[in-house]
């Protein structure tokens, strides 16, 4: 039970923030995502003149990049589901909008660190293969931290407060 | 008579602002035209992303055919993939615009008298338009750049052009991803 104290009705607007962390999720996951495959692909195909059997073996840092895209997609649809035309309060959208932030940038760091590191590593493996080993522990890092944006953003999206309608 | 954002005694009272937060400072622009700038930009950058795409493809393609003609036809593969990247903003704009609606009264509205609906509506439609618009211009760019390593790497080694198109495939899915969210966001976005 809220004290009335704390109660506070709903305010209309609320929706903008809340589906500008939609956006937020989506976009910029995607551009990291763009980035690190767009990257490493380029480099694929730059090895993989000299040595095409390595390719397939080497595709590993753009699946790695296509994930990032995945966490957007997960963090978007969870908060759409939770932004809605009756009883959203501000506070709702506020939290929908830095969930939508924190997957969005850390998938978009992720993604830049993965694509350099993807491009550097696959060339590298082309000339070198033991150096397979090393290139994915350094991609598993970077990974890592889209993954820390997935988990507060999931974390974020359940925070709500009830509000009164006005 | 009044207009956007201004009453019939004049501006919006700053006592308003203060009452009801910096949000209602977004809240008195007209949905609708949030909902058409949503439009507008679904496609438009769409399909910014789709030529971005298709130039950075097409200028290796035509530059290694000079020296490896028989990559030229297996190649456009690439250019259709980029191509396919605006299709996505074409259908989803005509999906925005069917949630558009027709006009409102001849009054313009008040800040006050716009429901939570028409809110809902206007931002779902204009975030809506601005997810899939952006992320079709990353996925463009990724398919174009990886495109046109493609057509770099087929010119030298024949092998090499379905492994990069499993790349390509992987940056095709990024608008596909967008195209999703926009649907699911702007499935309960009307306006009456």
């Amino acid at each position: 039970m809220i004290p009335v104290l704390l109660a506070f009705t709903c305010s209309k607007t609320a929706s903008f923030f809340g589906f500008a962390g939609v956006a937020a999720a989506m976009v910029f996951a995607n551009i990291g995502a763009a980035y690190g495959t767009a990257k490493s692909g380029v480099g694929i195909a730059s090895m993989g003149t000299l040595k095409p059997e390595l390719v397939m073996k080497n595709i590993i840092p753009v699946v790695m990049a296509g994930v990032l895209g995945i966490y957007g997609l997960i963090v978007s649809v969870i908060i759409t589901q939770n932004v809605s035309k009756s009883e959203y309060s501000a506070y709702d959208g506020y939290a929908h909008l830095t969930a939508g932030l924190c997957c969005g940038l850390s998938g978009l760091a992720a993604g830049l660190a993965i694509g350099i590191v993807g491009d550097a590593g696959v060339r590298a493996v082309g000339q070198n293969e033991n150096l397979f080993v090393g290139l994915i522990l350094i991609l598993i890092f970077a990974e890592a931290l889209g993954l820390y944006g997935l988990i507060v953003a999931l974390i974020l999206s359940q925070a709500s407060e009830s509000c009164e309608k006005a | 008579m009044s207009s956007f954002g201004v009453t019939s005694t004049g501006w919006i009272k700053y006592a308003d602002l203060k009452a009801n937060g910096w949000g209602e400072i977004i809240g008195c622009i007209n949905p609708q035209s949030w909902a058409a700038v949503g439009i507008g930009l679904s496609i438009g950058l769409s399909v910014v992303g789709a030529a971005w795409g298709i130039l950075l493809t097409g200028a290796s393609l035509v530059g290694a055919s000079v020296k490896a003609p028989r990559i030229r036809s297996k190649n456009l593969i690439s250019i259709i993939f980029c191509e396919a990247v605006a299709i996505y903003g074409v259908i989803m704009s005509i999906i925005l615009i069917s949630k558009y609606g027709s006009g409102g009264d001849d009054d313009v509205l008040e800040c006050n008298s716009i429901t939570t609906e028409m809110y809902f509506a206007g931002y779902g439609i204009f975030w809506s338009g601005v997810t899939v618009g952006l992320s079709n211009l990353a996925c463009g760019v990724c398919v174009g750049a990886t495109g046109s390593g493609c057509a770099l790497a087929h010119a030298q080694q024949e092998s090499m052009f379905v492994k990069m198109l499993i790349v390509e495939i992987f940056g095709s899915a990024l608008g596909l991803f967008g195209v999703i969210v926009g649907i699911i966001m702007s499935t309960d976005a009307a306006f009456p």
